[in-house]
């Protein structure tokens, strides 16, 4: 289904969807940053920076209380949301995230946590004229309910879903012809550095010295973890409080050497050089491994949270520069 | 789900985030600020984690008083009455010179203010500091000396334009991690780098030069690399001439400091300190660095005096990417000494002696107000252990585990006949209160706080205190208005409009002028754009002074009894006296428990293993911490951060204080260590 949406349309569809969802629109913050947020007290920020906060963060938060265990040895459920939640303003990158997300926390034995928040929620995408200066983002084509694509201050919208669809039904609908170009100009030409990365890494090319090399270059901030939409780590953490213990869930990242460090003090990931490999190696061979692709959507957050310059693209870069023409 | 810009709690560099809260009121995470100039969408570790000590419950949520030793919660009108009757009780019986104030580095501007004006213009004494004292005390009498203004000279934006960063006693990558990783970017973009360390920190590693120099010798290291900077022609005359004074006398000081002098001293290789003058002097624009460890010495003003000359020497001063660049450690501590909370200024570094200054702020504040300075924070504690220090209000500090020799500080908490503190958590200092007041952290309150840049800028409330826990400056004002004093700010806007009125270097900072990521002071007036770089055409003090320095050794060195020197300081994981960090999960996860850095070699020698629990004793106390083997420490010196109240790292430290600042000697001491 292709539908058209002028300004005045689109904002009634977010109307519309208000109603029964918990609504986060982007907006542009104090900070010059765009984020998603609540839809109540929003001026929509329809195109310019990706999102800093990665969206899966509304799926799967930094702390997370999962349960309260009172004295008595009951244990209590934080209450469901009143309203499922709804995103708008995902990218490709973005969507594809959760999708790789959704993969993991629901792969049997589905984490129920993950799945109430997830189940009933609606993804509205943006892409076309919607990146820095109105730029030109892909197209999506899937993961989400409902996709709009900027185009002249208009929107085409695909629903995706049978839910997408049917808050578009009364939409005018949209040129067909239109959508095969924006296609086109969709089509994937990155280049295909994070694969020769993986093939480099999958060979066994990258010596160790490499990876300590790397490591001497990392200040353990975990951001590069903590800010990976795909990043599905975490550990949980126990706090005695009047009403009980309240047991949540928290980012982990696997930087950190208490990450695997053992009770006995043993630690299969013991040094730092090890950690950095691991952090590439699991997104680049591992998950491929276990989920046919790779685990970087290539959303660039954590080359721009790393504080010293080793984030994926640029290891992938080195690596590739160093050790490429071997293969 | 509510996002709120503020400014990161935990160290100087100044880093913004959001601090992201849900429906109920309890903040669930932070997200970097991405377009502020230092936070570059980026954090370390612990600002990433800001979030996670806020809603911890053992949060203070209601007064206490203490009645037959224990203490019970009682009423905030009760808990001020009794703090202001008995403050007041002992200045009317022993004169107010017998009350002590300890201000916060961790709170706000406006808050830092109220407390000076609490002690001066309330109980009528100059007996206020903080602990700047024992960080960054000596680089405020030293630089205020040699440039005139006690501050980091530079911007941190300098670091990406240096040619040269020479880091001296500073473990930039922990401590300042966001100072740290644009030193990292420097060395990639090419920049050179020397560290002076005795331990091999992470800098090191990158480091084209990295000088092991005993600790406490880096007057000799720095004059001897002056006096080569001299013998090769590589000193600035025209910088010299034009914009210094006293170079002659510098010159003959350096004289005795020949890199085989130097060498003795220091335990370097002659040609390291050769070496290491003839890279920094051919450089044309480099900064130097500097943090705990030039100012942590019973020299430190000396050593501070070294850094500036060779700053001076090779005019690198002045402009963008040089400078004389002291990291100030805590989020707010150059806030607190520019506020005044030190015993001898009010804001601004107006001197209390000084008739014209005081006159402005009696008439401001409408009372008169006493006339010789007051005691650092570190002569106070042995005037409690003397009965000449009676009452003490503490905020927001926790000396229990911060100050030099724990069982003086002890001694000198308990003696007080009254000692009231105002924390967020029940630290081991407010153990030993006899009123404790609740206070709200820095996500529940607004106040301005200012980086090691000089940048000051917003702390936002992001969400309520915690049960009656009450924002400090409204703590503040309720004992103001007891003592009779204007105390009706409607909030801490007002209050910055107060400081600016009285503050010439803040005289253009107004809360609506901050929300563009702030401004740096000095910034006189209300459109003036504030100083990215001081000392541009001239000196604040006019002509930059060179102060020559000799080389004392530390008060105690190694010897027969104690035979290793123990190195003191902080981990990257935990912050000061661990009272938020380890109360953050994932902090507290990495560093469960007080440790100690020993080199391999050494542990071979007493027969020690990886993680075994080792008594570690000096000449003031006793402890014992898990050994960790390890060759950042040289042989014959072990390293124990002061985080761990299990393990107190200053139960051993030397409260041998530097004469003119009062800094404690918490670099060097003489300690043995055997199994437990
Ligand atoms: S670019 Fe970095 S943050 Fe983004 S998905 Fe890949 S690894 Fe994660
Ligand atoms: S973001 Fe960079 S510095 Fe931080 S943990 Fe990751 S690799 Fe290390
Ligand atoms: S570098 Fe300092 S200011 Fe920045 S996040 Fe870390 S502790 Fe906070």
């Amino acid at each position: 289904m292709l539908k058209q949406l002028s300004r005045s349309d689109l904002e009634q569809l977010l109307e519309a969807v208000a109603k029964n969802y918990a609504l986060q629109v982007p907006q542009l913050l104090a900070d010059g940053t765009r984020q998603l947020g609540p839809y109540d007290n929003a001026e929509l920020s329809l195109s310019g920076q990706p999102l800093q906060r990665k969206p899966t963060s509304y799926f799967f938060p930094q702390t997370e209380l999962l349960l309260t265990l009172d004295a008595a040895g009951n244990v209590q459920q934080p209450p469901p949301a009143e309203k499922p939640l709804a995103l708008f303003g995902m990218d490709r990158t973005d969507l594809a995230a959760l999708t790789f997300l959704d993969q993991f926390f629901m792969a049997p034995p589905a984490d129920d946590i993950y799945l109430h928040r997830r189940l009933n929620a609606l993804l509205i995408g943006l892409t076309g004229d919607a990146g820095p200066d109105s730029s030109f983002l892909p197209l999506a084509d899937d993961g989400c309910d409902i996709e709009l694509i900027a185009i002249n201050q208009k929107w085409l919208a695909l629903g995706h879903s049978e839910a997408g669809k049917s808050l578009l039904r009364k939409f005018n609908d949209g040129d067909d012809k239109q959508l095969v170009t924006l296609r086109k100009a969709s089509r994937d030409q990155p280049s295909d550095l994070l694969q020769q990365a993986s093939q480099l890494l999958h060979d066994d090319l990258v010596p160790d010295a490499f990876w300590e090399e790397i490591a001497d270059r990392c200040i353990l901030c975990s951001g590069c973890n903590l800010a990976c939409p795909t990043c599905s780590c975490f550990c949980l953490q126990d706090r005695q409080t009047p009403n009980g213990t309240e047991r949540s869930r928290v980012w982990d990242s696997c930087q950190l050497d208490a990450f695997m460090r053992e009770a006995s003090g043993h630690n299969p990931l013991g040094t730092e050089a090890l950690r950095t490999r691991r952090r590439i190696h699991h997104k680049l061979v591992a998950d491929v491994e276990r989920w046919g692709e790779l685990g970087c959507v290539a959303c660039g957050r954590c080359d721009r949270a790393c504080p010293t310059g080793i984030g994926m693209f640029a290891v992938a870069e080195e690596m590739v520069e160093r050790f490429g023409l071997r293969s | 789900m509510t996002a709120t810009l503020t400014t990161c709690p935990y160290c100087g560099t100044g880093c913004n985030f959001y601090l992201k809260a849900d429906k109920t009121g309890r903040v669930t995470g932070v997200e970097p600020a991405g377009k502020h100039p230092t936070s570059r969408g980026q954090l370390c570790i612990k600002g990433w984690n800001a979030h996670a000590f806020v809603d911890h419950p053992e949060r203070l949520t209601t007064p206490q008083i203490r009645q037959r030793g224990q203490l019970n919660a009682a009423g905030w009108e009760t808990a001020l009455d009794l703090v202001h009757e008995k403050l007041q009780g002992i200045a009317e019986k022993y004169g107010p010179d017998s009350l002590m104030f300890l201000s916060s580095a961790k709170v706000s501007n406006e808050e830092n203010y109220l407390l000076m004006k609490l002690a001066r213009a309330g109980f009528g004494t100059n007996n206020i500091d903080h602990c700047a004292r024992l960080c960054h005390s000596s680089t405020v009498t030293g630089l205020v000396e040699t440039l005139g203004s006690g501050a980091m000279t530079n911007s941190l934006s300098c670091f990406d334009e240096t040619e040269l960063i020479f880091v001296i006693g500073s473990n930039t990558t922990e401590q300042h991690p966001l100072i740290g990783s644009r030193i990292l970017q420097a060395v990639q973009r090419g920049a050179k780098l020397i560290v002076a360390d005795s331990r091999r920190i992470r800098l090191a590693k990158q480091a084209d030069l990295h000088l092991r120099q005993q600790n406490g010798s880096d007057v000799a290291l720095l004059n001897g690399m002056m006096r080569q900077i001299l013998q090769d022609g590589l000193e600035d005359r025209e910088f010299i001439a034009s914009r210094t004074e006293g170079f002659s006398a510098l010159e003959q000081s350096l004289d005795p400091f020949t890199p085989e002098h130097v060498s003795k001293i220091t335990g370097l290789m002659p040609n390291q300190i050769v070496d290491a003058a003839r890279l920094f002097g051919k450089t044309d624009k480099a900064m130097i660095v500097y943090a705990m460890g030039i100012t942590q010495h019973s020299h430190g003003v000396d050593n501070v005096r070294a850094v500036s000359n060779l700053a001076l020497l090779t005019g690198n001063l002045g402009r963008p990417g040089t400078g004389v660049n002291p990291l100030r450690g805590q989020n707010n501590v150059q806030g607190a000494c520019d506020m005044g909370a030190l015993p001898d200024v009010y804001s601004g570094y107006q001197k209390v002696a000084d008739p014209v200054v005081r006159e402005k702020f009696s008439k401001a504040w409408g009372c008169n107000l006493p006339e010789s300075p007051g005691l650092m924070s570190t002569h106070a504690i042995e005037a409690a252990v003397e009965g000449k220090i009676r009452g003490m209000l503490i905020l927001g500090e926790n000396p229990m585990l911060s100050d030099a020799n724990q069982a003086q500080v002890k001694q000198a908490l308990e003696n007080l006949d009254f000692l009231a503190v105002i924390d967020i958590f029940p630290t081991e200092t407010a153990q030993l209160a006899d009123v404790i007041l609740p206070a709200a952290c820095y996500a529940e309150r607004d106040g301005t706080f200012t980086s090691t840049e000089r940048r000051v800028q917003h702390g936002r409330k992001a969400v309520d205190p915690p049960g009656e826990a009450q924002a400090d400056w409204q703590i503040v004002c309720q004992l103001l208005q007891r003592c009779g004093l204007q105390s009706d700010y409607a909030d801490p806007a007002e209050i910055m409009t107060e400081i600016a009125s009285l503050t010439p270097s803040y005289g253009g900072i107004a809360y609506d002028r901050l929300s563009d990521n702030g401004l740096q002071w000095p910034c006189p007036t209300s459109d003036h754009p504030g100083t990215p770089i001081l000392h541009q055409d001239q000196c604040t003090r006019g002509k930059g002074l060179f102060s020559p320095v000799d080389y004392r050794p530390p008060k105690e060195l190694p010897d027969a009894d104690y035979p290793l020197l123990l190195n003191t300081g902080r981990s990257y994981f935990h912050w000061h006296t661990g009272s938020m960090t380890r109360r953050s999960h994932l902090l507290d996860r990495e560093e469960r428990s007080a440790f100690v850095e020993i080199n391999p070699e050494d542990a071979k020698k007493y027969g020690f293993v990886e993680r075994q629990q080792i008594r570690i004793s000096s000449r003031r106390g006793s402890i014992s911490c898990a050994a960790q083997l390890t060759g950042k420490v040289p042989v014959g010196q072990i390293f124990i951060p002061f985080h761990f109240a299990e393990g107190a790292a200053n139960a051993l430290t030397n409260n041998a204080l530097d004469p003119e600042s009062g800094i404690p000697e918490f670099k060097v001491c003489a300690v043995r260590i055997e199994p437990c």
